[in-house]
């Protein structure tokens, strides 16, 4: 079972990935996604809509499920009585996303970074690795999602929740990947939702 | 003699005709809406006369909101042009008389449907299109994520109306104590929550979100998720006009569908060429569903076309593209964590 999903979806990583390479080619050489070294303003007040607050939400998911919804660009956790924790989240650009039902496998605190070696090609100034800390791309804590090379983790670019961004990972401000790190264990069932295709 | 009694009956006789053939011209008048819309050019709607999110008029004029964007959607439907929609503002007293007496084809004015509406008034609401209902607002600083975590709470209420009521049966329910504070209008008990003289403030949710951007710190202000009561808004039309009330119904659906299926005012063409047959139904290449609603095959597209689909209209007006940043919350699909549920189109 598990095996299937993610083969099924290394598949859609696999075509977004290819897609991608061809897209690149045309793209601006310094991709925004990413800014290694630059430290971020935790001032930075986003909108009401990416800000952590307890929402209406009804699913058969059990308590303690991280739903994600990319074309919202929420991050529903779900808690008894019919509610969810609700965070703002950055996501994949176009053609980098994906869905499926994994576990959290590990959790780490100002995580390094080691960009996979698909973001190197396509990004090839990138650095081959960073040592965690405030100018970090994954934050203050990245939770890392199956075998997969995605995570759930920070950001030193505040300003960038609510966008498609990302090469597939779902970014929160420091702050709230911190408040979700102290509320889920390892084991933790993430389920990622797209919008319907035409 | 004779001649008296036969002139009698031939004059009750003709007063009998005529009777009769005023009472039939009458009712058939009252189920054609469609045609007197049609004929006139313009689709009449009963709106609030200035609600933030859900119908304002700006000083020019220009309506705007979650209500007027549903007529709209309605005069697309039938004309294929949304400024086909005239808005008439209407009092909360006055408003389901005036539709009664033809003032107006819909009602689209944040109306609570109940059964009581409905009956009294000969009138009948074809379909939620948002569910509304009573909540708390909590400064950020109390760190209360529960309505139930209200206990031993001073709240803030407006005096003599449901909210009141509903307040008292929640916290009887759950068997937690509060104290009110209340006045008669609604501008003296946000005064009065701004001043720090309650704890919480209860209104209905979407009350809440507007009154919020009043208050000197919105910001530092929470509204929680929970909703104590049911307020589903709806908009509304005479009884006995199945045609026109099908139209009313099956547009509010046609962008509900379009939400869950992925159709957007954006990509609306791509859809024109999809292959999936539920999406195919939608946008009129399989089936024969706008015809038989007396409009045309592409009634839906024009409705998404020109005023989008019920996420886009949501997000546009109340949601994270307006100023009130109501959360879907109820109102989010029922397969995305909400309760609006459209039949499907087949």
């Amino acid at each position: 079972m598990t095996k299937w999903r993610h083969l099924i979806l290394s598949l859609i990583g696999a075509s977004g990935l290819a897609l991608s390479t061809s897209a690149s080619l045309a793209q601006q050489p310094q991709d925004p996604g990413d800014q290694p070294g630059l430290v971020a303003d935790d001032s930075f007040q986003a909108d009401p809509e990416w800000q952590k607050q307890m929402v209406y939400y009804r699913t058969t998911e059990p308590p303690g499920t991280i739903i994600i919804s990319t074309a919202e660009r929420h991050l529903y956790l779900v808690q008894p009585g019919g509610r969810a924790m609700r965070y703002g989240i950055g996501v994949g650009r176009d053609g980098f996303q994906w869905q499926g039902l994994l576990n959290i496998t590990k959790k780490a605190e100002w995580p390094d970074w080691t960009p996979p070696p698909e973001m190197i090609q396509r990004q090839p100034y990138l650095p081959r690795f960073m040592a965690g800390g405030p100018g970090n791309p994954l934050g203050a804590r990245a939770m890392y999602l199956g075998t997969t090379v995605y995570r759930i983790h920070g950001t030193n670019q505040p300003w960038t929740i609510g966008t498609k961004i990302s090469s597939g990972c779902f970014r929160l401000v420091n702050a709230d990947v911190s408040d979700l790190y102290d509320r889920v264990p390892v084991g933790t069932k993430v389920v990622v939702r797209q919008k319907p295709e035409l | 003699m004779m001649r008296t009694f036969r002139g009698g009956l031939l004059i009750g006789l003709a007063i009998a005709v005529l009777v009769a053939a005023a009472a039939v011209t009458y009712e058939l008048y009252d189920t054609r809406t469609l045609k007197r819309t049609v004929r006139r050019g313009e689709v009449y709607c009963g709106v609030n006369k200035g609600l933030p999110g859900f119908s304002i008029p700006d000083d020019k004029g220009n309506w705007t909101g979650f209500d007027v964007d549903f007529c709209r959607a309605v005069a697309a439907a039938i004309f294929d042009d949304p400024s086909k929609a005239k808005f008439v503002p209407l009092d909360a007293n006055e408003r389901f008389k005036e539709l009664q007496s033809r003032k107006v084809d819909i009602l689209s004015r944040n109306s609570t449907w109940d059964m009581s509406r409905e009956q009294n008034f000969d009138l009948y609401f074809p379909a939620v299109a948002y569910y509304d209902g009573q909540g708390f607002m909590v400064p950020r600083s109390r760190n209360v994520d529960s309505a139930l975590s209200l206990d031993n709470s001073k709240v803030c209420v407006q005096a003599a109306t449901t909210t009141e009521l509903n307040l008292a049966d929640y916290f009887r329910a759950n068997n937690m104590k509060y104290e009110e504070v209340k006045f008669p209008q609604l501008d003296q008990v946000l005064k009065a929550y701004d001043e720090g003289k309650c704890d919480t403030f209860t209104a209905d949710v979407s009350q809440l979100y507007a009154l919020r951007l009043n208050l000197s710190k919105p910001n530092d202000q929470v509204i929680l998720p929970d909703v104590i009561s049911k307020e589903p808004l709806a908009p509304v039309v005479r009884q006995r006009d199945d045609d026109w009330m099908m139209i009313v119904k099956w547009t509010l659906y046609a962008m509900v569908n379009a939400e869950e299926l992925g159709v957007t005012s954006k990509n609306i063409d791509e859809a024109l060429k999809s292959k999936k047959p539920d999406v195919m139904r939608l946008v009129g290449n399989e089936g024969s569903y706008g015809e038989d609603l007396g409009l045309s095959k592409d009634w839906a597209v024009r409705i998404i076309r020109h005023v989008g689909n019920y996420g886009e209209v949501y997000d546009r007006n109340v949601g994270e593209e307006s100023k009130l940043h109501i959360p879907r919350g109820m109102n989010q699909l029922w397969n995305a964590g909400g309760i609006m549920y459209a039949p499907p189109i087949r």
